[in-house]
C-alpha cells in the first residue's frame, strides 16, 4: 500500500508539472501583458520599460526556470493587476466554488439518483421515456441560457432569491441548481444501465424469488452494487465543476475562482493563470485520488496490486 | 450490510464538508456584508419597492451600482482600469461639472504663468480621511510616484508631459512641463492625478494603499470583497459638504442580463454598460429608468492600411467610403445607439468643428472610383473585427456585404479581445480593421485623434508630414484660437484622404433607478457625491 501511494504521489506531481508547463509556454505565446497593462496612448518606451520590470524579456527558458526555482521555495508569484501573491488570491476565491460545486454535485446526485431508479423500476414505461427526455434535455441546455431563464422566473418574475452575488444561503440555490442540470443525465443514465444490469445477476432473483417486491430489491440489494460506476461518474462531473463553473460564475456574478482564471487569462496576468491552473490540477488529482480510495473502501474485489 | 453503512458515511462525509464550506464563506461574507440591496431589511432584497434609494422611513440613502468589471487595485496612480471608483474616494484639483466644464477641486484657481508654468492655488484646511493635511507636498508627492520611470506607473502617459512639480508654498504649486501644453488643467482632472495621503502611503507601502485607500474625497473605503463588490461610506467632513448618499456599494456582474434584472429586481440602483437590446426593457419597466449618454463612447470606423496596395490609393479609399450605407447600419444593426458621423472628434471635446457629410452612400460612385483607380472588377481583402464594440461582428458582416455590391470581397476575421490588443500597436492586424477611439481621459481633440493619425504612435496606419506637424503643434501651443484652427484643417485633409472608413461613435446607456436622481456623463465618472434621491 505504502508503495502504491509513493507511486500514485509521484505519478500526481508529474501530472501537475505538465499541466503547468503546458500553460505556462501557451499562455507566453499568445498575448503580452505589458501591453494590456498599459493605456493605448502609452509610449513604446514605457511598454519595452514594463516589460523589462517584469521579467518578460528573459529568453523563455529562462523565465521557465526561474519559475520552478521559485515554484520549489514556495513562491507563486505576484498577480500582475492585483499586486498580491498569487496563490492567496486564488485559495481566496477558492471556497464560494467548492461550496457552489459541493451543492450543485448533491442536486445532481440526488435527481440523477431519484431518475435512474424511477426509470429502472419503470422500464419501457411513459415515465422512463419522460424522464429520459427530460434529462436529454436538461443535458442538452446551455448553462448560460438555463441561468438567464432561472433568474427571470425565480429573481425577476417570482422574487424567490436574488439574482446575483453571495449573500447568504439564498444566492446559492439559482446557481448551483443551473450548474446541476448537466451532470444530472450521466449520473441518471450510468445508474439506469448499471441497474438493469445488476437486476439480471442471480442475486436480484433470489432476492425477488423470496418475496421482496421490485422496489424494495432496487433498494436493498442493488442500488449498492450498481452504484460503484456512479461514483466515478460524480467524481468527474465534479472534478469539471471545479475547474469549469467559469460559465455559471459570471452569469450568476459568483465570486469564485472560475471568473478570477477568465479576468486572469484576458489580462494575460501570467502568474495568477499558473497559480489557478496549479491549484486546480492539484484539487483534480486529489479528488481522483479520494475517489480511488472510495472504490477500494467500497469493493472489497478491487485490491492494490 | 456494512457496505450500506458505507454508503450512508460517504454522503455524510460529503453533506459535512459541504456544510463546512458553507459555513466559512458564509461567515467571509457576512465580515463583507455585501447586501445585495439598498436596504437594511433583508427581505426587502426580494421586493423592488423595498430598495430605499428614496428611502422610506428613517433614511440613509445607500446605493448600489453594477458594473461589467471587477476591481483590480484601488490605488489612482498604479490603476489599469477605470477610475469610476476611486473617483469618489479621491480628489483632483481640477473638477468637472455636469455640463463638463472646469471647476476648482482640490486647487481653487490655475493660470499659466508663463509657457511652460502652470500655477495651481490650492485649497486650505482640507484633510485627509484619516487626519493628515492636504496641501503643496500631498500634490508633489502624489505626482513624483506617478512620473518616476522606475515605479512604472500604467498611466504614466497621461501625465508625461509634465517635468515637475514645484512646491512654491503650502498652497502653491507650479507644475513645469518640458513642451508647452495647453492641457494641463484637463490632466489635472484625471485619476493619474489624484492626490494620496504622503505619510500614509510612506507608512503602509503602495501595496497595501492599493488595497486600502484613503483619500480627501467623499468617500471613505470601508471594504473589498475580492470578486465581488467596493464597499464605501460617506466623508461626512468633507470639503465639499455632506453627501447625500451615506453608502454605497460597487457591485462587478459581468453578464449584462444578470446586471439589467439585478436593476429591475430592485437588488442594485445604477448599472453601467446597458447593451442597446436592453434598452426598451429597462426604459419600459417602470421601477428603472434609462440615462442615455449621446456620443459617450468610442468614435468607431474602418482602419485602412494606407501602405498596403489597393488602400494606398485615395481613390480606392474614397470608393469604400462612397459604398457603406452607415445610416441602414446604424438604425437597422446597432437600434440607434450610435450617431453616423464623419467627424473624428466628438460634439463635447475641444476642437470639435461640426459634421461634414462628405461621402454620401452611393454605390455607383463606389463603382466609378474602384474603376477609374484600375479596379474595375473590385479586389479581395480581410476584415478584422472584435468585440469591443456594440455588435461589432454584424456590423462587419454588412460592411462585407455592402462592399460586396461594388466588387470587394471581404472576409471577416473576428479577433479575440486580448489578441487584438496586442496585435493592433504592433501593426500585425489585417489590411482592414475595426477600431474605436474615446476622447475620455481629456475631452479634447488632441486624445480623440493623435494616437490614431501621428504617424509615429503605433495605433497610427496612416502617414501624412502635414497631419503629423499640425497634430504635434496642436499639441504644444496654448492659444486656443491657433489649436481648433489646426484640428479644423487636420480634420479637413484626412477627410478627402481617408485613410478609414467613417462610421459612427457610440452612444452609452445607464440603467437608474426611478427613485434615484442621476444622469450618466459624458466622462464616464459616476460621482455618487451628485445622486440625489428622488
Amino acid at each position: 500500500m505504502r508503495q502504491y501511494l509513493f507511486k500514485r504521489f509521484l505519478q500526481s506531481l508529474l501530472a501537475v508539472l505538465g499541466a503547468v508547463t503546458i500553460v505556462f509556454f501557451i499562455i507566453r505565446i499568445s498575448g503580452d501583458p505589458a501591453r494590456l497593462m498599459l493605456p493605448p496612448e502609452a509610449s513604446e518606451e514605457q511598454v519595452q520599460n514594463l516589460r523589462e520590470s517584469l521579467g518578460l524579456n528573459d529568453p523563455l527558458y529562462m523565465q521557465y526556470l526561474h519559475y520552478l526555482a521559485d515554484l520549489v521555495r514556495g513562491d507563486f508569484g505576484k498577480s500582475l493587476y492585483f499586486k498580491d501573491s498569487a496563490l492567496e488570491l486564488v485559495l481566496e476565491r477558492m471556497p464560494a466554488t467548492l461550496e457552489l460545486a459541493l451543492w450543485a454535485i448533491a442536486i445532481a446526485v440526488v435527481a440523477g439518483v431519484l431518475a435512474g431508479i424511477i426509470s429502472t423500476y419503470k422500464r419501457n414505461s411513459l415515465a422512463d421515456y419522460l424522464i429520459n427526455a427530460g434529462i436529454f434535455v436538461a443535458q442538452s441546455l446551455p448553462v448560460f441560457w438555463v441561468g438567464i431563464v432561472l433568474i427571470l422566473i425565480f429573481a425577476v418574475e417570482l422574487k424567490w432569491f436574488p439574482t446575483s452575488g453571495n449573500v447568504g444561503w439564498k444566492s446559492i440555490v439559482l446557481p448551483a441548481v443551473a450548474l446541476a442540470f448537466y451532470p444530472i443525465a450521466p449520473i441518471a443514465r450510468t445508474l439506469r444501465s448499471s441497474l438493469i444490469d445488476v437486476m439480471n445477476q442471480s442475486y436480484m432473483l433470489t432476492s425477488r424469488a423470496q418475496g421482496f417486491s421490485l422496489m424494495k430489491s432496487i433498494w436493498k440489494r442493488g442500488l449498492k452494487n450498481a452504484f460503484l460506476p456512479v461514483i466515478t461518474v460524480i467524481s468527474m462531473e465534479f472534478g469539471v465543476m471545479i475547474a469549469g463553473a467559469v460559465v455559471t460564475e459570471a452569469v450568476f456574478s459568483w465570486p469564485g475562482v472560475g471568473q478570477l482564471i477568465v479576468q486572469a487569462v484576458n489580462n494575460r496576468d501570467f502568474p495568477l493563470v499558473q497559480a489557478c491552473v496549479l491549484v486546480v490540477s492539484v484539487l483534480y488529482i486529489l479528488l481522483n485520488f479520494v475517489t480511488d480510495m472510495i472504490y477500494l473502501w467500497l469493493d472489497p474485489r478491487i485490491k492494490v496490486k | 450490510m456494512k457496505k450500506t453503512r458505507m454508503r450512508w458515511h460517504f454522503a455524510a462525509w460529503l453533506l459535512i464538508i459541504a456544510l463546512a464550506v458553507t459555513g466559512c464563506t458564509t461567515q467571509s461574507a457576512n465580515k463583507g456584508s455585501n447586501e445585495p440591496a439598498v436596504s437594511q431589511n433583508p427581505s426587502a432584497s426580494q421586493n423592488p419597492s423595498g430598495s430605499n434609494a428614496g428611502a422610506s422611513g428613517n433614511d440613509r440613502l445607500e446605493i448600489v451600482i453594477a458594473r461589467a468589471f471587477d476591481i483590480q487595485g484601488l490605488d489612482p496612480g498604479f490603476l489599469t482600469e477605470n477610475a469610476q471608483v476611486v473617483d469618489n474616494i479621491f480628489d483632483t484639483l481640477v473638477k468637472r461639472d455636469t455640463d463638463m466644464n472646469l471647476v476648482p477641486g482640490l486647487a481653487t484657481s490655475w493660470q499659466a504663468i508663463d509657457e511652460l508654468t502652470w500655477e495651481f492655488k490650492l485649497r486650505e484646511g482640507v484633510k485627509f480621511t484619516n487626519g493628515e493635511d492636504f496641501n503643496a507636498h500631498a500634490v508633489k508627492y502624489s505626482l513624483d510616484r506617478v512620473l518616476n520611470p522606475d515605479n512604472n506607473a500604467p498611466t504614466r502617459s497621461y501625465v508625461s508631459t509634465v517635468s515637475e512639480v514645484k512646491v512654491i508654498d503650502d498652497y502653491t504649486v507650479h507644475v513645469i512641463t518640458k513642451k508647452p501644453d495647453p492641457l494641463i488643467p484637463v490632466r489635472f482632472n484625471r485619476y493619474p492625478t489624484q492626490i494620496v495621503p504622503p505619510k500614509y502611503v510612506e507608512e503602509v507601502g503602495q501595496e497595501y494603499f492599493a488595497q486600502h485607500p484613503i483619500g480627501t474625497g467623499p468617500y471613505k473605503f470601508v471594504e473589498w470583497n475580492k470578486g465581488s463588490s467596493v464597499v464605501l461610506e460617506a466623508n461626512e467632513e468633507y470639503w465639499g459638504g455632506s453627501p447625500t448618499v451615506k453608502k454605497v456599494t460597487f457591485r462587478s456582474i459581468p453578464e449584462a442580463s444578470t446586471r439589467v434584472a439585478a436593476l429591475l429586481n430592485g437588488e442594485v440602483d445604477i448599472i453601467t454598460a446597458v447593451p442597446p437590446e436592453f434598452r426598451d426593457r429597462i426604459a419600459t419597466s417602470g421601477t428603472a429608468r434609462l440615462s442615455e449618454v449621446v456620443r459617450a463612447g468610442n468614435t468607431v470606423y474602418v482602419g485602412l492600411k494606407t501602405d498596403r496596395e489597393p488602400f494606398n490609393n485615395k481613390l480606392v479609399r474614397q470608393a469604400l467610403n462612397h459604398a457603406i450605407d452607415v445610416k441602414a447600419i446604424v438604425e437597422q444593426v446597432l437600434q440607434g445607439a450610435a450617431v453616423e458621423t464623419d467627424s473624428l472628434i466628438g460634439p463635447k471635446d475641444f476642437g470639435y468643428a461640426g459634421e461634414y457629410d462628405r461621402y454620401e452612400y452611393n454605390p455607383e460612385k463606389a463603382k466609378q472610383l474602384l474603376a477609374e483607380a484600375g479596379y474595375p472588377n473590385g479586389f479581395s481583402a480581410t476584415l478584422d473585427t472584435v468585440n469591443w464594440y456594440i455588435k461589432n461582428l454584424d456590423v462587419a458582416q454588412v460592411i462585407a456585404q455592402q462592399l460586396k455590391a461594388i466588387g470587394v470581397n471581404i472576409t471577416v476575421n473576428n479577433v479575440e479581445s486580448t489578441v487584438y490588443r496586442t496585435k493592433v500597436p504592433s501593426g500585425e492586424q489585417a489590411e482592414m480593421y475595426m477600431l474605436g477611439w474615446s476622447s475620455t481621459n481629456t475631452l479634447d481633440a488632441d486624445a480623440a485623434i493623435y494616437s490614431v493619425l501621428h504617424s509615429s504612435d503605433p495605433y497610427s496606419t496612416y502617414s501624412n508630414p502635414e497631419v503629423d506637424a499640425m497634430l504635434d503643434e496642436a499639441r504644444s501651443t496654448t492659444d486656443e484660437a491657433r489649436r481648433k484652427e489646426l484640428y479644423k484643417k487636420i480634420q479637413e485633409i484626412v477627410l478627402e484622404e481617408a485613410p478609414r472608413i467613417f462610421l459612427y461613435q457610440e452612444n452609452q446607456y445607464y440603467g437608474v433607478s426611478q427613485k434615484l436622481d442621476w444622469e450618466g456623463r459624458i466622462d464616464t465618472a459616476i460621482p455618487v457625491f451628485t445622486m440625489k434621491a428622488k
